[in-house]
């Protein structure tokens, strides 16, 4: 136990802050909404146990809530993909070409700092509006876009697109990673007279392997959590027509607009418990594709 | 140090002493009063010279403003309820009024009647409209009625001659063609009101029911909503009103609304937003009434709109009611508000305020006065979930003006979306 403290000590001394943050300030909450989410709640009179009653009607009435389901997952099926590509595809870009220029990285990142923000959104809304900004350039080259914003067939795309844009975090994890691929491998390839996109399948992308996993169990959970750029673009409400009905959007309604927090918190459960499923798959799944350098002996 | 469980508690014993002391002359000192409105650029402006003027008459309570558009205020107004911390004084819509109340987030003002409040010369009509189960909630500071601005230089360029008083469902086609027509498209005849609420509601009132009955069920028919997306998706097919795009985002700010921002000639609003919105233009509007239903009842009413609330969480109560009274009663402060959130309910403020009032003031006072006999009477409160079904509406309505379903379809999806969401909010 002695030895164990002291080993260990240091490592809970920096966790401190968040062990605090933790028990002090969330545990409480958490522990409440799991309470409310078997009750009724407008938050004005006291709730009201309904047992299982939020989550029946979840899953058997609730077409909105279905709705939201299919959004998100389209979100996180389309975005979550592209995001990493185009992650991987500028980390290597800058792997090669500007090994020393940091300045690069800070600005390639900028749009991440950027991305949650609410002036950006207000600006994606702009620039896919029907006379916004792309459409300009579309004209240019004599297409008529459509809106894409206020189009419910286009406008989860320009989310997509959003997402894409936003390559920043997971690229600076792909650089790192690629960064720590031993230069001879690629050596000894050139002299095999290996074809470049033969390394890239071979050397590359089975040495980054634990550093894909990494970035895209993250990546996941962020694209289920989208919140604030979606709240805007979409006037609040997942307009138009529930295209951008985004779980957390439809979350958000519930518990602040129709005053249901107890439905709100059976909601944030449900939610909870997807990104949890989707990360234990991703974990199952890498026993077959991830392979950690400390596995090979 | 040597840490124990005493010298701990002691340790945040001191600390909490130490936070908790400055506040306590710090209040004896300041009183203060949060006011939270709704507003555009010229309310928010007149309301914070408002709060000036109360500030001088009273320099010992310090009032802050907040106040954010329409859109955003119920989203905010519901997550300050929640946490505890809204505002001591809140504007408040007749729409909003029962589901506060019915939530025990209002106080009843009936106790500082004829004491601290002083409205005892009021028009009883409005001011009644403001009680809920008998108690008043909410104290008129405006009434209003639906209004159809329109753009009165695009009305004569196009040679457009009707009564805008006294029109009818049929007439609204033929001027629409006539202004798009005479703009070459430029300009379409109204925006696509199917999405609108407020119109809808007209509609139905005009088919001789009520959008809610006495116990809060829908009582409106899919006959009546079918019907209504039926005549605009008409004049859209026709062409004379405002692109789909456009339609579907829901309640775009003012500035980019279709009149104002002339794409349209007409756009649905409340008559106190006349003085905004010619703020914002530079072509005269004027204001029609929403078009009758030949040979039946009127639909449209004049509501008190703009209630100032005393909340559950006001803690200053004398300092709130003081700024109440002079919000209805202190000559500077009326004639700074003039008639921007509406009419006011007193006879000797409205005497007080023509004097001075500006042209589209003016106009307003006329359209108020010329519609008083062709409007039915105030509907009857809405039930717990009505700001719910409003937005199912929206939706829906938007599914129809994107084509994705047909209007009657969609009206009986919509009437049976409307009338689980009263019986779930129950």
């Amino acid at each position: 136990m002695r030895r164990f403290l002291a080993r260990n000590a240091p490592g809970y001394m920096f966790l401190l802050p968040w062990l605090l943050g933790f028990f002090l300030l969330a545990l409480g909450p958490i522990l409440a909404s799991l309470y409310l989410s078997f009750t009724r709640y407008d938050m004005v009179s006291a709730p009201r146990w309904t047992g299982f009653g939020n989550y029946v009607y979840m899953f058997t009435r609730d077409r909105r809530f279905w709705k939201a389901i299919d959004v998100t997952f389209s979100y996180v099926a389309m975005a979550v993909p592209a995001r990493l590509i185009m992650a991987l595809g500028v980390a290597m870009l800058l792997d090669k070409g500007l090994r020393t220029i940091s300045l690069y990285r800070a600005i390639f990142y900028l749009p991440s700092l950027l991305g949650s923000s609410i002036a950006i959104a207000i600006l994606w809304r702009q620039l896919f509006s029907g006379d916004g900004a792309v459409n300009q350039l579309l004209a240019m080259v004599g297409i008529q876009g459509p809106s894409w914003i206020t189009d419910p067939n286009t406008s989860l795309y320009t989310l997509v697109v959003l997402a894409m844009w936003q390559f920043g975090s997971p690229m600076l994890i792909f650089l790192a990673g690629l960064r720590a691929i031993p230069r001879d491998l690629y050596e000894a390839a050139e002299i095999d007279g290996t074809p470049r996109w033969r390394q890239f399948l071979r050397i590359t992308l089975p040495l980054l392997a634990p550093v894909i996993f990494f970035n895209l169990v993250l990546q996941t959970i962020d694209a289920f959590k989208t919140f604030s750029s979606v709240f805007i673009i979409s006037h609040g409400n997942g307009a138009p027509a529930d295209s951008l009905l985004f779980y957390t959007v439809y979350l958000f309604n519930e518990a602040f607009k129709f005053f249901r927090m107890g439905y709100a918190s059976a909601l944030a459960w449900v939610l909870l418990i997807i990104i949890a499923a989707f990360t234990a798959l991703a974990f199952l799944s890498s026993k077959y594709w991830v392979h950690y350098e400390n596995d090979r002996d | 140090m040597e840490l124990t469980r005493r010298s701990l508690l002691g340790t945040m014993g001191a600390l909490a002493a130490t936070t908790a002391l400055p506040a306590v002359p710090a209040m004896a000192a300041d009183r203060t009063i949060r006011h939270f409105w709704w507003g555009n650029p010229n309310r928010d402006k007149r309301t914070f010279a408002v709060i000036d003027v109360f500030q001088k008459h009273h320099p010992d309570i310090k009032v802050s403003g907040e106040t954010i558009g329409w859109g955003d205020y119920w989203t905010k107004m519901a997550t300050q309820t929640a946490g505890g911390n809204m505002a001591d004084l809140v504007q408040m819509d007749y729409r909003y009024l029962f589901e506060y109340v019915r939530r025990g987030a209002l106080k009843p003002l009936d106790e500082y009647v004829g004491k601290t409040l002083n409205i005892a010369d009021f028009d009883p009509g409005p001011l009644s409209g403001g009680q809920v189960d008998g108690k008043l909630y909410a104290l008129n500071i405006g009434s209003n009625s639906q209004v159809l601005v329109y753009n009165k230089k695009a009305f004569e360029d196009a040679g457009v001659d009707v009564d805008v008083i006294n029109w009818t469902r049929d007439d609204l086609p033929k001027v629409c063609e006539k202004i798009t027509s005479a703009s070459g498209g430029k300009m379409k005849g109204s925006d696509d009101l199917s999405t609108a609420v407020d119109v809808m509601e007209i509609w139905v009132r005009q088919n001789g029911r009520e959008f809610y009955d006495a116990d809060g069920n829908i009582a409106a028919t899919e006959e009546d909503v079918a019907t209504f997306w039926q005549y605009w998706a008409e004049l859209r097919k026709a062409g004379v009103v405002a692109d789909k795009d456009r339609t579907v985002i829901l309640s775009p700010p003012l500035g980019e609304s279709g009149i104002v921002s002339g794409a349209t000639a007409m756009s649905q609003y409340w008559s106190n937003q006349l003085v905004g919105i010619q703020a914002l233009m530079k072509d005269p509007i004027g204001a029609a009434m929403i078009p009758h239903k030949k040979d039946a009842p009127y639909g449209q009413f004049i509501k008190p709109s703009m209630f100032m609330s005393l909340t559950r969480d006001a803690k200053d109560i004398d300092a709130a009611i003081m700024y109440m009274n002079d919000w209805v009663n202190d000559p500077e402060t009326i004639d700074i508000l003039g008639l921007e959130r509406g009419i006011p309910c007193s006879p000797k403020v409205r005497e007080a305020l023509m004097p001075k009032l500006t042209e589209t003031e003016k106009a307003s006072i006329d359209y108020f006065n010329a519609i008083q006999d062709h409007v039915g009477k105030l509907p009857p409160p809405q039930p717990k979930g009505a700001g719910e079904v409003y937005d199912t509406f929206m939706r829906t309505a938007s599914d129809v003006v994107l084509g994705n379903i047909e209007p009657a379809e969609a009206a009986g999806q919509f009437i049976q979306d409307a009338q689980d969401i009263v019986d779930r909010a129950r």
